[in-house]
Parts: C-alpha cells; sequence; structure tokens
C-alpha cells in the first residue's frame, strides 16, 4: 500500500503516544496508546499538516501572484523582505495581526466576527476532500466532488452575513451584489461539473483523475471548461467579475468595515479560494496528478511526483488568473448578471449535451473512439 | 432595496482627491447626485491679495497639482496684461512647450487614474512609469517635479539646460509609442466598450448651458479650442488639429484626450525646433524692481499701501488639460494684486454631474467620473 | 470689430448700460446697471450670440462692490465682460441662472466669498465653505493678518 497522508499521521500519532505512554504505568499506558486515542490524535495531526500546508501554499500564491502583476506592470513587486521578497507576505501578516479590529458600534457583533470565520472555514474544509494525489487524501469519498461543490457555494451566504452585520452601505451593496453573482454563476458551474461527471461515470474525485489516465477531459469537454474556468472566475470575485469588491465604487465592497486580523482572513480566504477553483479545474479537466504517456517514467514515479506535477499544473492555471487580471477591465452588475443567466447556462446546457452524446458514441473525431468513456 | 443616500466620498477611490458626491440610489441606479466641495478650499484668491504678483506663481502650483505650469501659465498672463509687461518671444515658446508637456502630463495622470477606475490594472502603473519621464523633464528645467515655481512676470525664471531639446525628443518618441499601446489596452477590450460606450453622455448643447469646457466639449463633437479660438503664447505660430469625437460619452472623451496628446506631441516638435534655432532672453528686460522683492516692506496699513504704478486689468484664458481656465486680475496700482479670480473648469464640469450621471448606475458613476477628469485642487482652489 | 459690438450692444441695450470700456484681448466691458441685470443678460445671450458664460465673480471695493461676468461667444470667437457695480449695503443682483445654467455654482461661491446675494438663484448654499460659516472671506474687511503678526514679518528692504 502506497504511503498516504493519513498512514503518516497515523505513525506521527503512534510515536508521540508511545513516547508519553511508556513513562506512564501500564493502566494508564493501555489507556493512552489504545486504537482510538491513536485515530483521534492521528486526525488532528492530519488536519493541523493540511491547513499548514494549505496556508503556506495560499501565501505562496500570492507571492506568485504579486511577483507576477509586479511583472505585468513593468515593476518588479515585492523585493525586500526575504529572497525575492517571498517573505514580504508574512511581514504583511505579521503586520495585520498586531492591528486592532474595530468593530462599527452599530454593527451585529455575532454576524460581524462569526462572518469572515465560517467563510475561511468552509473554504479550508474542502482542502480536505479535494485529492491532490494518490496518497494525499484519506481515502475516496464516493461523492466528494458534490461535497466539495457544496461547500464550495457556502460562501456567499457567510459573505452576506458579514455584510450586512457591519452595518454599511456599501458593504450592503457589495454583499448583495455578491450573493447575485454566486448565485448566477452556481448553476453554469454545476452544469458544467454535470459534464465531466456524465463522462467519467463516478462523483469520485480520485475515480475522475484516474479515469482521465489516457486523455484530459479538456479537450473533449472543452466547452465545459471554458464555462467552468468562467464561472470559477465569478465565483473566487476575481477580475473581471470583481464587481462585489470593485474598488473604484465600492471601496472593497462587503470588506469596508473590517480591519486588521479580519480583513487578512478575508484576504487569505480569497486566495485559498482562489487555489481551490484552480485545484479544481486541473482536478476536473487537467488529469489531476497524472501525466500523458510520452512523459517519460523518470519524471513520474520519483517520490512525491503526483503532488509534483499537480502543484505545477495549478500554478499555471492560477498564473493564467493572474494574466486576465493584469489584462482586463471590471464588467458591470446587470452585465455580469446577464452574461451568467443568458450565456453561461446555454452554453452549459449544450456541453451536457455533447457529453451526453460523447458517451452515447464514444467516439471523438480526433482522438479516435474510447471505450472506457461513461465509467 | 429600498432608496438611500450614499455619500461617495470624501475618503473614496472614485473622487481623485477630496470631495464628496452624495449619491441618491435606488438598488444600482442613481436617482439623484449632489456634489460637495470644499475639502480642499485653501483660500488662494484670498492668500493673493497679501502676496507679491510673483509670489502667487507659488500658489498657482498647488492650485492643480498635475498641471501647475498650466496654471502658471495662466496667472502670469493675466498678472502681465494687468501690469503692461510683454515677455520676450524666447519666454513665450518656453511657456507654451512646458504648457504642452504639462497637458501630457496630466492627460497620461488621467489615463491611469481612468483606467484604475474602470478595473484595468496594469495601464495604471504603465501611466506613471511614462509620466515620471516627463517629471524628469521639468526637473531638469524649474529643478522641481511638482511645485515647480518657475513663470514670473516678464519670462520665466531661468533658460533651458543644455542638451534638454534632445532629451525632450526622445521622451517625445517613447511616449508616441506607448499611446498605442494605451489604445490597444483600452479600445481592443471589448470589456472596455461594454463598459464605456454611451455613458455619461451630454449633447453639445448642454455643455455649453452648463459652462463644460474642454475634452468633455470637445467629445460632444465642437470645435472649440482656446489655442485655436484666442491664440494666446505663441500657440498661433504652431500647427496641430483640434480633437474632437461625436459619441459626448465616456469612450468620445478617452478619444479626445488620446488625440490631444498626439498633437501636444506634435507641438512640443515644433517649439523644440524653434527653441533650437532662437537663442535670447527669457526676461522681460524692463521690469518694475519691487515685482522680484521677496518681501518689500508691508507696514501695519497691510495691502493698502500703494505704488504709484499703473493701474490695470487682466483677463486671461488658457486651454487647461482640464478644459478652459480663466484668470482675472486687477491691478490697482498697489504691489499686490487687488484681486484674483480664477476660473477653474473642473469646477465648471463638476456643477454639471447631475446632467451627466442621473439615469446610470453605481457602477458607472467611477468611469463617468473618471472622464470628467476631476482635480480637486483647482476646483476648490 | 469693437466698435460695431459697442454700437450693437447701445443700439440693444440703451440705457441700462452705463458704459463700455475697451478691454484688450476682448470686445470690451460692459458696465450695465444691476437693477436691468436680467434684461441684460437675456439680450447678451439671444441677442448678441454669447451663449456661454465662463466665469461670475465679484469684487469688494470696500466702498461699492462689483459683479463681473465673463462671456464668450462660439459665434464671434470672443470674450465680452458684464460688470456692475453694487452698493456696499446689502448687494445684490438678479441671478443669471435662468439665462445661463452654468452661473449656478460661480454665483454660490460669489455669494459666500463676497457676499453679493443672488436673488431667485435656484438654491444659493454654501459650497466651498462649510454650512453656516459666518464670513465672507474675499471681502477686505477680512484680515489675513492681525497687525502684531505683521510687525514680525516687516523687514526693511
Amino acid at each position: 500500500m502506497a504511503i498516504t497522508l493519513l498512514s503518516v499521521a497515523i505513525t506521527i500519532s503512534q510515536a508521540i503516544l508511545g513516547a508519553i505512554g511508556s513513562v506512564f504505568p501500564p493502566p494508564i499506558r493501555g489507556a493512552v496508546t489504545n486504537g482510538n486515542t491513536i485515530d483521534g490524535l492521528a486526525a488532528l495531526i492530519f488536519a493541523a499538516i493540511l491547513l499548514l500546508a494549505s496556508m503556506l501554499n495560499t501565501i505562496v500564491l500570492i507571492w506568485w501572484e504579486r511577483k507576477l502583476l509586479g511583472r505585468f506592470m513593468d515593476r518588479r513587486g515585492a523585493m525586500h523582505v526575504g529572497y525575492a521578497g517571498l517573505l514580504q507576505n508574512f511581514a504583511d501578516g505579521l503586520k495585520l495581526f498586531r492591528k486592532d479590529t474595530v468593530k462599527p458600534r452599530e454593527a451585529d457583533t455575532l454576524g460581524f466576527w462569526s462572518g469572515p470565520t465560517a467563510y475561511m472555514v468552509t473554504s479550508l474544509i474542502i482542502f480536505a476532500i479535494l485529492p491532490i494525489s494518490t496518497g494525499w487524501n484519506s481515502g475516496s469519498l464516493p461523492l466528494s466532488l458534490l461535497l466539495a461543490l457544496a461547500v464550495f457555494s457556502f460562501a456567499p451566504l457567510f459573505i452576506f452575513v458579514s455584510a450586512w452585520s457591519s452595518n454599511n452601505k456599501y458593504s450592503l451593496i457589495g454583499g448583495m451584489r455578491s450573493a447575485a453573482q454566486m448565485i448566477a454563476y452556481e448553476v453554469p458551474i454545476l452544469l458544467a461539473v454535470v459534464a465531466v461527471v456524465l463522462v467519467s461515470g463516478s462523483f469520485d474525485l480520485q475515480t475522475i483523475v484516474l479515469e482521465q489516465t489516457n486523455y484530459w477531459y479538456w479537450v473533449p469537454l472543452f466547452l465545459a471548461l471554458v464555462v467552468f474556468v468562467a464561472g470559477m472566475l465569478a465565483e473566487m470575485e476575481r477580475i473581471p467579475f470583481d464587481l462585489p469588491e470593485a474598488e473604484a465604487e465600492l471601496v472593497e465592497g462587503w470588506n469596508t468595515e473590517y480591519g486588521g486580523m479580519m480583513f487578512a482572513f478575508f484576504m487569505l480566504t480569497d486566495y485559498l479560494r482562489a487555489l481551490l477553483g484552480s485545484f479544481l479545474i486541473v482536478l476536473l479537466f487537467l488529469g489531476g496528478w497524472t501525466m500523458p504517456s510520452w512523459v517519460p517514467a523518470a519524471a513520474t514515479s520519483f517520490p512525491l511526483a503526483g503532488i509534483f506535477w499537480f502543484m505545477l499544473k495549478v500554478y499555471i492555471v492560477f498564473t493564467i488568473f493572474v494574466w486576465i487580471r493584469a489584462s482586463l477591465p471590471r464588467v458591470r452588475t446587470d452585465q455580469l448578471l446577464r452574461v451568467g443567466w443568458n450565456r453561461m447556462i446555454p452554453l452549459a446546457l449544450l456541453s451536457v449535451v455533447l457529453a451526453a452524446l460523447l458517451v452515447t458514441v464514444k467516439c471523438l473525431p480526433v482522438l479516435g473512439c474510447i471505450p472506457t468513456l461513461g465509467g | 432595496m429600498s432608496e438611500m443616500w450614499i455619500n461617495m466620498g470624501p475618503q473614496h477611490p472614485m473622487t481623485h482627491g477630496l470631495w464628496n458626491l452624495r449619491v441618491h440610489i435606488d438598488g444600482e441606479m442613481v436617482l439623484d447626485v449632489d456634489p460637495e466641495m470644499g475639502y480642499l478650499h485653501r483660500g488662494i484668491e484670498k492668500i493673493s491679495e497679501d502676496r507679491h504678483y510673483n509670489e502667487v506663481v507659488t500658489l498657482m502650483d498647488r492650485c492643480c497639482y498635475v498641471a501647475g505650469l498650466a496654471w502658471e501659465h495662466l496667472y502670469i498672463l493675466s498678472a502681465e496684461q494687468a501690469l503692461a509687461i510683454r515677455p520676450p518671444e524666447r519666454a513665450e515658446w518656453i511657456r507654451m512647450m512646458s504648457e504642452e508637456f504639462q497637458r501630457l502630463g496630466s492627460h497620461i495622470m488621467w489615463y491611469a487614474a481612468f483606467v484604475q477606475d474602470i478595473g484595468l490594472m496594469s495601464p495604471f502603473l504603465y501611466g506613471m512609469r511614462d509620466r515620471d519621464l516627463i517629471l524628469d523633464l521639468f526637473q531638469s528645467y524649474t529643478g522641481a517635479r511638482m511645485t515647480y515655481e518657475y513663470m514670473r512676470v516678464g519670462g520665466v525664471r531661468n533658460d533651458l539646460p543644455n542638451g534638454f531639446t534632445d532629451r525632450a525628443r526622445k521622451v517625445c518618441d517613447w511616449l508616441i509609442d506607448r499611446f498605442v499601446e494605451y489604445d490597444r489596452l483600452c479600445l481592443g477590450s471589448d470589456i472596455f466598450h461594454k463598459r464605456c460606450d454611451g455613458l455619461g453622455t451630454m449633447s453639445e448643447k448642454d455643455c455649453v448651458a452648463y459652462g463644460v469646457t474642454g475634452p468633455m466639449l470637445r467629445s460632444a463633437g465642437s470645435r472649440r479650442d482656446l489655442r485655436k479660438d484666442r491664440p494666446y503664447s505663441a500657440y498661433d505660430r504652431v500647427e496641430f488639429d483640434v480633437a474632437t469625437a461625436d459619441g459626448a460619452d465616456v469612450t468620445a472623451r478617452y478619444l479626445v484626450r488620446m488625440e490631444e496628446m498626439r498633437q501636444s506631441v506634435r507641438i512640443i516638435r515644433q517649439a523644440l525646433d524653434w527653441l533650437d534655432r532662437h537663442p535670447g532672453p527669457v526676461m522681460a528686460a524692463r521690469v518694475p524692481r519691487w515685482l522680484g522683492a521677496p518681501y518689500a516692506p508691508i507696514g501695519n496699513e497691510g495691502y493698502l499701501l500703494k505704488r504709484n504704478y499703473p493701474k490695470g486689468l487682466g483677463l486671461s484664458a488658457i486651454e487647461e488639460p482640464h478644459g478652459e481656465a480663466q484668470a482675472y486680475t486687477v491691478n490697482d496700482g498697489g504691489e499686490h494684486p487687488y484681486r484674483v479670480k480664477f476660473r477653474s473648469p473642473v469646477f465648471a464640469n463638476i456643477s454639471a454631474a447631475k446632467k451627466y450621471l442621473v439615469g446610470y448606475r453605481v457602477a458607472d458613476i467611477p468611469p463617468i467620473m473618471g472622464s470628467v477628469d476631476v482635480c480637486v485642487g483647482e476646483c476648490d482652489r | 470689430m469693437e466698435a460695431e459690438f459697442s454700437a450693437q450692444v447701445s443700439a440693444r441695450l440703451g440705457d441700462r448700460v452705463a458704459g463700455i470700456e475697451s478691454f484688450p484681448g476682448t470686445l470690451g466691458r460692459v458696465r450695465f446697471r444691476a437693477d436691468a441685470a436680467l434684461d441684460v443678460f437675456r439680450s447678451m445671450r439671444d441677442d448678441l450670440a454669447f451663449d456661454h458664460l465662463s466665469m461670475v465673480g465679484g469684487i469688494d471695493w470696500v466702498d461699492h462692490r462689483e459683479a463681473f461676468y465673463v462671456l464668450w461667444s462660439d459665434a464671434r470667437r470672443a470674450y465680452v465682460i458684464l460688470s456692475a457695480d453694487l452698493p456696499a449695503q446689502n448687494p445684490h443682483i438678479e441671478s443669471a441662472t435662468s439665462i445661463w445654467p452654468s452661473a449656478n455654482w460661480h454665483e454660490r461661491e460669489t455669494w459666500e466669498l463676497v457676499d453679493i446675494h443672488f436673488d431667485h438663484h435656484p438654491d444659493l448654499r454654501h459650497l466651498l465653505m462649510p454650512d453656516g460659516y459666518a464670513f465672507h472671506p474675499l471681502l477686505r474687511s477680512f484680515k489675513l493678518h492681525e497687525p502684531e503678526e505683521l510687525e514680525v514679518k516687516t523687514r526693511n528692504v
């Protein structure tokens, strides 16, 4: 059996509990080292590793975006803290951490504090669901794709809660826009996913990736990819779809009233979601951690090769997002919603029909016939 | 969502300065607007009454912080008329070249801020990068990058340094190439057209009635440009075209400003050629001595101290980057101007805000106000 | 051109005009009687084609006040200056807003800075100064310095 993250966590847990248990006499030692305790601690360690990995990744992602945006803008980006500014984000985080978080007097306490927290937590949960390589997550959930998307779509609720409870007109308008936008783009995203599910025949992300070993879905399901990427841009609220926090008119929209660590939560979660969006695109359309057969075996068999290739793809996808951000203006709310309801949904439906056709015919014009289509 | 008033400003990214646009909205629709000015009012007209003619130039730089030399030019023209002093020819050409460079600087600054308003991030820094070259040029002959204090009644403070014209030509060549990039970034994008076409329209008739001038008026099809209609300095001796467009909307204003920048480069090139061929004095030979004195005795009677100098009135009007600016200087024979009154084009352009904002969406306010090119310093004075 | 213009003005406005002075760079400085302001404005716009009001301002001459208007005509491609003398006590003149909407803000500004009241102005509020500001800064009686402050600056040259 391959080494999985959970087995690593269990080994660490056993080692720690064994060391603690050896100090105590046998009755207590038995209680400390029994299976339930080990599993419990292992779950915590598993979560801690995930949290650390996703946070580190997010921070590197922010650094990458800053450097890349800098280059697009003919400047250098962060340069001074750490090598090429790698530690700049840690410095920024530390600064935000030290700052006082001010709550407006008239704001609703519960909503004001719980909104950003829940927004961040629900986004973090998804990292436990998404498989990064065969050895990464705990095991295959039969409906992991559905679960991931369900948790992903919590966000508008929490954004709206924090916007409404901060008792600011700009926040309210931003929250409204955000809710409208996310709901409008949830539908085409789900329809695009339906196309993937039809072709792969499974809701399990692990299976979907393994189905793509021979060919990646972006070729046969190109329309679904386009719909999914556009929808994800809207879900991630990045330019050209960053209206809820449109800086020029709404002053950061729904997070106007947040400062200090709460603002950092929002900022971090935005990038967490950008990372998640890139993960989903890679998993559903770009073959996850698998590589085509013409790649030499040596390049795919070194330790952690799956994670390496997966993250490489994720960063390439994210780079494209940054590129879009650096070169496009922002659209207007009504235009965005009109495109969402009037254009994206028909396109998504069309992609579903194409996928169904593909499953029935099992043949592609160029790639030839694929007997395994449809699971 | 019910109707409500929101304050866009005084601290708001849309304002590009310090003013407050009160907006009455119903959902995303704008029902009414009420601009509130005065946050940057420093009483420049009042302070001018207590300054020597040349000292007012210092205040002019603070009037519009992105077009300081244009405002210096405006004031100096009216002060010279009031004092009946004529500058030498070379000084007029230098002033004209300065004003055109200032127009370039101001329009590039406008471009940077405007594209930022509609969410385009990179061109903002392209604009800043290119404007820096113009500031470098200003620094090389005025000594400052923002508050120049360069023009004087009767001429300019000093001549251009050696090699200036070659450096300036290089900057012109660089900028002309960059304008192509600017256009491709904006006009080449469908989203830009979706955001800007047909927005904030104001017909020529309305523009004239509400005193709207400059690129906003020319975007409505008018050919009104004071540099052509009422030439000052040496504008009647250079060739250039008046930039116009038909749409009267945000895109049309964009086109007008881009074309104006190209025309400015054209004027600057002609001015540089002339300056190369015609060395000479840059200060009038006969200027009253007290004009140059930093602190003449004021005495307890304050500004009522009179010198025996001919009285006069001066009205100057220039095509400032934002529109038509005027200065009215009253010389009562004293050593301070008795009254200086400025007309700021931005002041008039903002006063018509109801005409071009009502009926559009909240999201349209930044591009529309961006296309107006607000400079609050000169509006509040 | 200037002579022709002053003939036109005299023909249209007659005794409502107190005099026309020459002013370099413009068609002239027309001094009119304040009580006939609206007639003068209307005739300037409709008959003499001055469709553009550029600037309204006021001057405090201590013994009296002056309101001046700078007009531009697209047809003539020239400026003209209108000027009316007002009494120092309770100076007021008819608002030009009904003729040129652009007068709105200029008159608000002139009212709050030079204390010239514009009758029938639709919206005579403070513009540059805070609401309720009791002073009119551009009056000569509004001193920038107190005398003792001035002494510090005084220096013999």
